[in-house]
């Protein structure tokens, strides 16, 4: 039975829940008079729940039978969820009002996608990894198909499903394999297992299985070869999704990832750095040169966010939790996410500003922009400069600390490469630079900002920049993070 | 005995799943899906898991085959004549399905396969009683796994009807 | 372990051999006179051949509204199968499975009436 501690260390999770509820049922009562309070009502609710997560900061509980984990690094994640759930609401207003119907569903599903992406990072048992993926995946496709008149709209979220249903049945099989190798579903009973057991056809099993696990987690990350259905989603769904599906399952997904390989099959280290090595080399290059011939600037992003789960990924590899070094690995991970979700989310809101103006997506349609709207297109440019990794900015630290990592590993060729992949995507996100700044456009109607948008742009922007100025507070920030990871036991 | 009645269910269940790929009428693939779930309710049985075999029978082969029949004669597809649109995809699925060949025949050789027993095993759940078991099992322990169910058959119902619902 | 399913095995046994053995009755005892028309799928006397080309596809399509009621048939159905365990423990847990389940069962009575308000339960 769960107890004072236990409802109140899951407080976020159950404000999301409920407001998710409340949601429904007040657009279900009110309907059309209720539309503009119900966005409002989702921010309040994101709000609530961030300040709960922060709350339980400090704690390492493992809830209900072991299977849920409230420390430090989940909550890092909440706090991430939270944030992201905030920004990508301000930014869905505009979009969703010409194009659907039904906001209040839209809102109270938004929501329920940001629960399931708390309750990922919490997870540490088997059985809750696989609904909390599945919950999330569930949103995703929804959201990505919300546009029903829409045949791009409909297409991304067939191939996201079909894509997703094949990944998280692999995924599954290789879940089922470590249950019954260790019959328990609990991260903590599986280490022990591998621990005391280290025989051949034991670890042909982990092997095969860990080997599944990444391809389930590979998809919702969209790594290589897990990342075909990323365009076309990106491109077909609803751009404050594609905003999201960018930032929240990706960071949750590493947070997934972190917490299986770490805490459930260290056993196996050696093996899954050797596989990752060759996912994170593939990821980063084949994105960069992809993404070097793409004409629609959501594809373009959807090609840049494939690269840089690859940089991401560099992080992981390296992980080295012993000593004090400021080059852990984990915490390269932690500050490159925090990075690049502000970065990732700004980009994207550029990108609806001036869709829900004009409705264009393609980079030629950007010709003239720094005349139409100085502010967006000055914007992009600290946005591009941080995804590519340019001082001073917080993409810039991000990679500091992945490729400080890696060298300190030893990768030295992984680095290299990481850097020769960064110059690469220089190319591309200056290609839109280019169009916005250098090149005469047709239409010269200049772009008006909705305050909504406006507010969480400058949000965005100043915590790229701050982060990179004075970025000491998100240096504590993740070693806290990781400070508590894997003690729970 | 028990070997024997393992063996006819398994035996109806392969031949069953066998018509589900290979019968040109997707309805008739959909009724033998729906023999290859009744058989797997009795392999349950054998498993010393009665309430899953009632649960396999009652959402498998009573509520998810419903709805496959219904999207079949939703979308009424054209029985599929055989030659068409999966050209290259033959020599391909066959690669697959020889590659998982080899490894089943492998595993069944060696017969290595590690693994270890959870905490309920079948003197226990004699002792106590299936359904007992699983109850007690659900509302405490998965007590989490159970809420988040029920959240996730209400978003089903919304989903469906923003997606599907003819305004 | 068996023995306890022979009773179930005898059941299912049975209501296969029910509707078979009419079934094979007929058909042994039957006159066999089949004509063209007789054996269409819907025999009413009228010709077949002679109703136009679309009348004579027995394919027909469904109504979307068959799946909403499959879909909402499942999610309650799944709802029906918790409920037995939940019967059966029921003494062993007291109150506190009490709340669980009436949470469980008020979140998807929010589902039955977000179908209700949609007007998901009308045919029309």
């Amino acid at each position: 039975m769960p107890d004072a501690t236990t409802l109140y260390l899951i407080l976020p999770e159950i404000t999301l829940a409920v407001f998710g509820m409340v949601i429904l049922a007040v657009d279900l009562i009110w309907r059309e008079r209720s539309r503009a309070a119900l966005a409002w009502l989702t921010v309040l609710g994101f709000v609530i729940a961030l300040a709960t997560a922060l709350l339980g900061w400090g704690w390492n509980m493992a809830l209900f039978a072991q299977m849920y984990v409230v420390d430090t690094f989940a909550i890092f994640f909440k706090l991430l969820a939270a944030i992201a759930g905030i920004l990508v609401t301000l930014v869905s207003l505009d979009y969703l009002r010409d194009r659907t119907p039904y906001r209040g569903e839209f809102l109270a599903l938004f929501t329920f996608a940001v629960l399931a992406m708390m309750m990922m990072a919490s997870s540490a048992s088997l059985l809750m990894i696989y609904l909390s993926i599945e919950f999330l995946s569930y949103m995703s496709y929804l959201l990505t198909g919300f546009l029903r008149e829409d045949k791009k709209s409909n297409e991304a979220a067939i191939k996201y499903f079909l894509y997703g249903a094949i990944t998280s049945a692999l995924m599954l099989y290789g879940l089922s394999l470590l249950y019954g190798i260790s019959g328990s579903l609990n991260f903590a009973d599986i280490t022990a297992t591998f621990a005391a057991r280290n025989d051949v056809p034991t670890r042909i099993v982990a092997l095969v299985s860990t080997a599944l696990v990444i391809a389930g987690l590979g998809f919702k990350i969209s790594l290589v070869p897990f990342h075909q259905w990323a365009p076309d989603t990106y491109e077909g769904a609803p751009t404050p999704v594609t905003a999201f599906l960018s930032v929240g399952p990706k960071a949750v997904g590493f947070a997934v990832l972190l917490r299986v390989l770490l805490t459930a099959l260290p056993a196996f280290k050696n093996e899954w750095i050797a596989l990752l090595t060759v996912i994170s080399v593939l990821t980063m290059t084949l994105g960069n040169l992809v993404a070097l011939r793409q004409k629609n600037v959501k594809r373009l992003l959807a090609y840049s966010s494939i690269a840089q789960a690859g940089y991401i990924l560099i992080g992981l590899v390296s992980v080295n939790l012993n000593g004090a070094s400021p080059f852990s690995g984990l915490n390269g991970v932690l500050i490159y996410l925090f990075a690049y979700l502000f970065t990732n989310l700004g980009a994207f809101t550029c990108v609806i500003a001036i869709e829900n103006a004009t409705g264009a997506v393609e980079i030629d349609d950007y010709k003239g922009l720094v005349k139409r709207a100085p502010f967006i297109a000055a914007l992009f440019v600290i946005f591009f400069l941080s995804l590519a990794g340019i001082p001073p900015t917080a993409g810039f630290i991000g990679k500091f600390f992945v490729f400080g990592a890696a060298l300190r590993e030893g990768f030295l060729v992984l680095a290299a490469i990481g850097v020769i992949n960064s110059v690469i995507s220089v190319f591309y996100y200056f290609s839109v630079v280019r169009a916005a700044f250098f090149e005469a456009g047709k239409d010269t109607a200049p772009i008006r900002l909705a305050p909504p948008i406006t507010f969480s742009l400058v949000v965005s922007a100043a915590l790229v920049l701050v982060m990179a100025v004075y970025p000491e507070p998100f240096f504590n920030l993740a070693a806290w993070s990781m400070g508590m990871f894997g003690v729970a036991k | 005995m028990e070997i024997i009645v393992f063996y006819l269910f398994a035996a109806i269940a392969v031949i069953a799943a066998l018509g589900v790929v290979g019968l040109r009428n997707p309805v008739y693939a959909a009724l033998c899906l729906a023999v290859v779930f009744v058989s797997f309710a009795g392999l349950y049985v054998l498993l010393s898991a009665p309430f899953i075999a009632v649960a396999q029978v009652m959402i498998y082969a009573g509520a998810i085959l419903i709805l496959f029949v219904f999207v079949i004669m939703l979308l009424s597809p054209p029985v599929d004549q055989g030659e068409g649109a999966l050209k290259w995809q033959k020599p391909l699925a066959l690669g697959f399905v020889g590659a998982l060949a080899v490894q089943l025949v492998l595993v069944l050789a060696l017969a290595v396969l590690p693994s270890a027993r959870g905490s309920l095993t079948p003197e226990v759940i004699a002792q106590r009683g299936d359904v007992q078991v699983v109850g007690a099992a659900l509302f405490s322990d998965y007590l989490l796994p159970f809420e988040m169910t029920s959240l996730l058959l209400l978003v089903a119902i919304v989903g469906v009807i923003v997606l599907a619902k003819k305004r | 372990m068996l023995d306890r399913y022979g009773v179930v095995a005898l059941f299912a046994f049975m209501a296969v051999l029910f509707p078979a053995i009419p079934l094979v009755f007929s058909w042994i005892i039957r006159p066999k006179k089949p004509n063209k028309s007789k054996t269409t799928t819907y025999e009413c006397g009228l010709e077949f051949e002679d109703f136009p080309e679309e009348a004579q596809q027995v394919w027909v399509q469904f109504r979307v509204q068959y799946f909403l009621y499959a879909i909402i048939f499942v999610v309650f159905d799944i709802e029906a199968v918790f409920l037995y365990p939940w019967a059966v423990a029921y003494n062993a847990l007291g109150l506190y499975a009490l709340v669980e389940m009436v949470l469980f069962l008020g979140i998807l009575i929010l589902a039955l009436a977000y179908a209700w308000r949609k007007g998901l339960l009308e045919w029309a």
